[in-house]
């Protein structure tokens, strides 16, 4: 058995050892314990260096509110930093490390900025950085060239790089009441609210349900309290209506009684079941949500208050009643209220000898005598620490007498030896969450603490954190709000009685004992009183200034010891009482959350693949895939050591030659169908469609609101009131959007029904001088002539068996045809069409080939159509009906949108011959140097089979007027300067002559 | 147009689809992923006003009576139906041809039928763990009281749009894109690992 | 932040997708009242307090609702069908509980 460790009591099981490594060193502990009570019950003192004095540290704490012992842990390669080791439970195997020294704990070479002091008071990286000239480094560069050294010496836990392994899940989850914090009030508000068959979900960041009945000591209904929150949340746990969950932290409250948790499934687990995440991210809606997160207790603010030993009244109690574990064999007590005496009668119960209780008040209750006599403790009313003594442990302190009404100190002061100072700064409710959604917090002058705002949402608040903090008011107030919470209101018989130690909750309004010496207010971020005095005499008077300043309560424990006694230092300095001076509001999230877990499922695998239906066939067929926005798209098929560009003309010239083939179903298709349907499109588009014959397609063109150009494509026609609308494949999404926007907002009068049929279809567009000969050896049903099928018209047939419906139409420049199947028989078209096409050397062709046809034909896409081009920029005039009106054609025609200096469409060929690059820049003169002037720039580019050249369409100024006119391309980014000529867009085939065969 | 036996359709999620036990299975299966594979997936949409006489139509054509109100819904099996919006219905059924069974019924003045056998792909989760599965991926009430047999719900999950049925007190049957159907069944069988997972 | 669609009850904001300002009031088709079109396309109300919006349910029934919210409190204070002639969400969150 180890020194620190009791013979008996905890919920500990002393038969299970567990072992684990600190800082290398092997230790061991029992099941139950958290890596804090097993080290200290292994005798370790010094936990950490603090972040800017790197002054060694012990406990504080034993919750979540450490702000001193933060470790790192490591699993494998990955490292997981600022973990308090009041939170981590050790299982076998457990590897953790200290973090914020070196070479090592003991011999921290940081410790040296303890001599600076006075350099790193508050606000030291704002005058270090904001001005001052050194040689050619000024400010900010300054700040840089010193931050890499900086964050060296300052700083908490090294970030991990490698990859973690890990699953993360999101689960949403709701139900009729969450309850936060599993003590006595919660635990009361859960069984109330579930006896009136509401569903509940308990959640506790704590691994076992029953908060401070764990280890106050106290007795209800007759049996120990720890006993009675175990019963209560086994009668819990068998209730169907009710969620259990431990080890979960709520975090976040937010609009809509939407809350985040964050449940650590199996971080306290040696090794996760099979799929099992490690951590998982709970969305919960909640009816009602009951607030019983409890309360912290605060740290006095004294010299050489953050010396290791120094320890928070309450966490030594969980300490030994709770883990079986002595912080200190002579233990001191120092408070400024009458809960450190029960604090200080537990401790000697479990074997402590208690030589003193050192109390700021005058005069101390006769039932505090008594505890203090209990406690065989001498009591020093009236007094004060005003010194603490001992290297990286304590072994003494030094007191003085006090005057609680005046601060001042007098007297000699005088020595006790003691291995442990336990200290009690009053107790602030943990209103985190009441104030992350949405109101101010509210000062109450007796329990010298800020306590929970009146509800802005549907909330019910439960004993501590309402400042109710006897464990009786606890249970009242829990049921009462579970119940209120459930709906009910009848009361259900007698409350559990409670036998608890006597107590006044009001502490002295005493937060510092100023004498000399560093007195701390934030042990995480090394703030002290003086440093909060400092800020204030350089003029920071508002609490957001102070807190940004002085880094006070910036951490990762997020001021959760700090902030009252800081807001006390600061109200004192401006001579205002507290409320005055306010409180920050607390913002989400209430503790640290790891990424892994908000990025829960997506983790690793950011985005959900769209595959078309012969998405496996070309894989299989050598495509090297493309990704377009969701979709998948081949780029080439290449041959074996072809390059991209060799395959891309291969395939274009090819299919100009004879005949190629590529997958176009990702084209948006959106199904407009109704008796006002033609009507719908006339509007929508700003050419007709409304004389459009059945079984006939048109190319159309939307534009914005403002007459911007917004999409194209072509809509088919294939009944009077059954139109097969396409788009392009980045704008489906959005022009669904569009169209479903009007029909409910503007034109509701309108029987129009729009459905995205994108999937529904396999799309081939095959095109070449040999299209039609291959359609027509595969086709049934129908013929595929020039007379049943002319340019833009539609048929239905079947190939291989399976109805198609095939629209003449070309985006190559090629006599081409579309042929459309139900996405189910995709493949099964597409291999009877490959099939078909091998007697004349069809080629299958990518986006890459697909891209060079069209540029070679001087087609738009979204390259030029992007939200800043006109349809008189790109040469779509001709599309602009001057018949009806348009959504777009009454903005499209303002000043700015006719201007004669717009950029507008043109082709260029590079006349060096080489190839040009997109986003390049078309100047008059060419200025290596200094490139400036620029008349426009390239959109597309791409090697011309059809030219035997270097090609682009750009968008320049002036345009069509420039055609036949040199200009040089300036592209100083890949360094890219030649001369081009500028032409039309449409270089191939400009009279259409081959897709009308 | 003649009848004639079509061929089987492909499924897209193919490659991804292995029958078997897998994930922690060893203490048993919590729940069964499979394709249904219905032959027929119309949506049906009707104009203001005209919903009920959508709704007697789909009775007649189908033998299914939906119940009142938003998303309410009815399955027996072999065929499905369910509200999604305001006025529209997905119709399922486990033969092909149910379009031509309803062509002449739905005329312009009720409103429209788009056949969506191809475009949308069902996956059915069962078992005790289904909903906690789907938890996992749709931030809607999965309970009975909240979500109850055969209604209908419209939902999504990141970027993948969804349709689900409630087929049974532990069943859901979920419609999605095709294109973004093999995404997520590999994200459906990743969550269900934690549970055990058997597909059919 | 739960918007409660008429038709799908209460769901996450994150199937919803933001219109705009639903104060705006398009100009007839034919008008070629540029400055009517100017305020329709670009003048936008931004009060601190309720405001006129339009939310597409767009990750569930896709219907446009015209919802009515608190731009200090986050508090939504109604939703109905931008399209007439339905129920409104009251009706239907009273049919739910």
């Amino acid at each position: 058995m180890s020194p620190r460790r009791t013979e008996t009591g905890g919920r500990i099981d002393r038969l299970r050892t567990i072992r684990f490594t600190f800082d290398g060193a092997p230790y061991t502990g029992h099941a139950g314990d958290t890596l804090a009570s097993a080290l200290l019950a292994s005798g370790v003192t010094l936990f950490g260096r603090s972040f800017k004095y790197h002054r060694p540290r012990g406990l504080l704490s034993a919750g979540v509110e450490e702000p001193n012992a933060l470790v790192t842990v490591l699993r494998s390669e990955v490292r997981e930093p600022n973990i308090p080791a009041t939170m981590v439970e050790i299982y076998d195997g457990l590897v953790a490390v200290s973090q914020n020294r070196k070479p090592s704990l003991a011999w921290d070479i940081g410790a040296i900025n303890q001599l600076g002091g006075k350099i790193l008071s508050a606000g030291f990286y704002y005058k270090t950085f904001m001005g001052p000239v050194i040689g050619p480094l000024k400010g900010t560069r300054f700040w840089m060239f010193c931050e890499h050294f900086i964050r060296r010496a300052a700083g908490l836990g090294k970030a991990g790089t490698a990859h973690d392994p890990a699953r993360y899940e999101r689960m949403n989850a709701f139900c009729d009441v969450l309850v936060v914090g599993s003590g006595p009030a919660g635990l009361m508000a859960a069984k109330a609210a579930a006896d009136q068959g509401a569903r509940v979900i308990l959640a506790d960041l704590e691994a076992h349900f029953g908060g401070s009945a764990n280890w106050s000591g106290e007795t209800i209904d007759g049996m120990p309290a720890a006993d009675w929150a175990q019963r209560v949340a086994a009668q819990l746990a068998g209730n169907d209506n009710v969620r259990l969950l431990p080890r979960t932290t709520v975090w976040g409250y937010y609009d809509g009684n939407t809350l985040a948790a964050l449940e650590r499934v199996t971080d306290h687990k040696e090794v996760a079941a099979k799929g099992e995440p490690r951590q998982r991210y709970w969305a919960i809606r909640a009816g009602t949500v009951v607030l019983a997160t409890g309360s912290f207790e605060r740290p006095l603010v004294f010299p050489g208050n953050d010396r290791p030993g120094v320890m928070l009244a309450h966490a030594a109690e969980r300490y030994a009643v709770e883990y079986g574990v002595l912080p200190g064999q002579r233990v001191a007590l120092f408070t400024n209220n009458d809960s450190a005496y029960r604090s200080a009668v537990a401790l000697k119960k479990a074997g402590a000898a208690v030589v003193a209780i050192i109390d700021v008040r005058g005069d101390v209750s006769n039932e505090m005598r008594r505890l203090a006599s209990d406690a065989e403790a001498e009591l020093l009313a009236g007094h004060a620490v005003v010194a603490t003594e001992g290297g990286k442990a304590l072994t003494g302190l030094k007191v003085q007498r006090f005057d609680a009404m005046s601060g001042s100190l007098s007297g000699d002061e005088r020595s006790i030896h003691a291995d442990s100072l336990l200290m009690s700064g009053g107790w602030s409710p943990t209103i985190h969450l009441a104030s992350q959604a949405g109101a101010k917090a509210e000062w109450d002058p007796a329990r010298q603490a800020f306590l929970p705002p009146k509800p802005t949402q549907r909330w019910i608040g439960a004993g501590a954190f309402t400042g109710s903090f006897s464990t009786a008011q606890a249970i009242a107030e829990g049921r009462a709000a579970g119940l209120q919470a459930a709906g009910g209101t009848a009361s259900s018989g007698p409350l559990p009685v409670v036998e608890a130690a006597p107590g006044d909750p009001d502490p002295a309004p005493v937060f510092e004992i100023r004498a000399k010496g560093k007195s701390f207010v934030d042990f995480q971020h090394d703030v002290t009183a003086e440093d909060v005095r400092l800020a204030h005499r350089e003029g920071f008077v508002s609490v957001e200034h102070l807190k940004r300043y002085t880094t006070l309560g910036m951490a990762t424990d997020q001021g959760k010891n700090s902030n009252v006694p800081g807001l006390a230092i600061m109200a004192e300095a401006l001579g205002k009482p507290i409320p005055e001076v306010g409180t920050t509001r607390f913002r989400p999230p209430y503790t640290a959350v790891s990424i892994g877990s908000l990025a829960a499922e997506r983790f690793g695998d950011l985005k959900p693949e769209r595959l078309t239906p012969m998405h496996d066939w070309h894989i299989a067929n050598g495509a090297r895939m493309y990704s377009a926005g969701l979709w998948y798209r081949p780029m080439i098929y290449g041959l074996p050591g072809e390059t991209v560009e060799q395959a891309y003309v291969r395939e274009a010239r090819a299919t100009r030659d004879s005949a190629g083939i590529v997958d176009v179903s990702t084209l948006g298709k959106i199904a407009v169908q109704g008796p006002d349907a033609a009507e719908f499109l006339d509007r929508v588009y700003t050419n007709m469609f409304s004389t459009l014959a059945v079984g006939k397609a048109r190319y159309g063109l939307m534009l914005r609101e403002d007459g911007l150009a917004f999409d194209d494509g072509t809509t088919w026609r294939l009944g009077e009131q059954d139109f097969l609308m396409t788009t392009t494949t980045a704008n489906a999404g959005k022009v669904m959007q569009h169209l479903e926007y009007f029909l409910d907002v503007i034109w509701p009068e309108l029987k129009v029904t729009v459905t995205s049929v994108t999937d529904e279809w396999a799309g081939a567009a095959i095109g070449g001088p040999n299209a039609r000969a291959i359609l027509a050896s595969c086709v049934t049903g129908t013929a595929v002539d020039n007379a049943t099928l002319p340019f833009m018209g539609i048929v239905h047939g079947r190939i291989a068996g399976v109805p198609v419906m095939i629209c003449r139409l070309s985006f190559s420049g090629e006599m081409a045809f579309e042929v459309y199947s139900g996405a189910g028989y995709g493949t099964r078209v597409w291999e009877a069409l490959i099939e078909a096409g091998k007697p004349f050397g069809l080629v299958t062709y990518g986006l890459e080939a697909l891209g060079t046809m069209r540029i070679e034909k001087g087609h738009v896409t979204g390259a030029e159509i992007d939200g800043r081009t006109t349809a008189r920029d790109l040469h779509l005039d001709w599309m602009l009906s001057k018949k009806k009106p348009f959504i777009g054609s009454a903005m499209m025609d303002r000043e700015g949108l006719i201007a004669p200096d717009r950029l507008e469409l043109v082709g260029l060929i590079a006349l060096d011959n080489r190839a040009l690059n997109g986003g390049g820049h078309i100047v008059e003169e060419l200025d290596e140097a200094n490139p400036h002037d620029s008349l426009g720039h390239i959109t597309a580019c791409c090697y011309s089979p059809a030219l035997g050249k270097y090609i682009a369409l750009a968008l320049v100024k002036g345009g069509k007027a420039r055609h036949g006119t040199r200009a040089f391309v300036s592209d100083p980014l890949r360094n890219r300067f030649g001369p081009v000529e500028i032409v039309s867009n449409h270089f191939y085939d400009p009279d259409g002559s081959r897709m009308h065969g | 147009m003649a009848e004639q036996q079509l061929p089987e359709r492909q499924s897209p999620l193919e490659p991804e689809y292995h029958p078997g036990s897998h994930g922690n299975f060893e203490h048993g299966v919590d729940v069964i992923l499979s394709e249904t594979r219905p032959g027929s997936i119309l949506q049906l949409a009707a104009w203001p006003g005209e919903e009920k006489r959508l709704i007697e139509i789909i009775r007649k054509v189908t033998g299914l009576a939906l119940p009142d109100g938003a998303g309410g819904g009815v399955s027996n099996g072999t065929r499905a139906v369910f509200g999604f919006a305001s006025g529209k219905f997905t119709v399922v059924d486990e033969a092909e041809g149910l379009a031509q069974a309803f062509a002449g019924s739905i005329t312009p003045a009720i409103g429209t039928l788009t056949d969506l056998s191809h475009g949308r792909t069902a996956i059915r989760i069962a078992g005790p763990k289904a909903e906690w599965v789907m938890a996992k991926f749709f931030a809607i009430d999965f309970a009975l009281p909240a979500f109850p047999l055969g209604a209908g719900r419209s939902t999504n999950h990141h970027d993948i749009f969804a349709q689900i049925q409630r087929s049974g007190a532990d069943q859901f049957d979920i419609y999605v894109f095709r294109s973004f159907a093999r995404s997520f069944w590999k994200a459906l069988c990743h969550a269900s690992e934690e549970v055990g997972y058997e597909v059919q | 932040m739960l918007i409660t669609c008429p038709y799908c009850g209460p769901r996450d904001v994150i199937e919803f997708t933001y219109q705009g300002d639903g104060n705006r009031e398009r100009p007839q088709p034919a008008s070629q009242d540029l400055d009517a079109w100017n305020a329709y396309v670009y003048d936008r109300l931004n009060p601190a307090g309720d405001h006129n919006e339009i939310w597409q349910h767009s990750g569930g029934c896709r219907a446009h609702l015209r919802v009515v919210r608190n731009t200090i409190t986050h508090e939504i204070l109604s939703t109905a069908f931008a399209r007439g002639g339905h129920k409104s969400a009251d009706n239907r969150a009273e049919g739910r509980s």
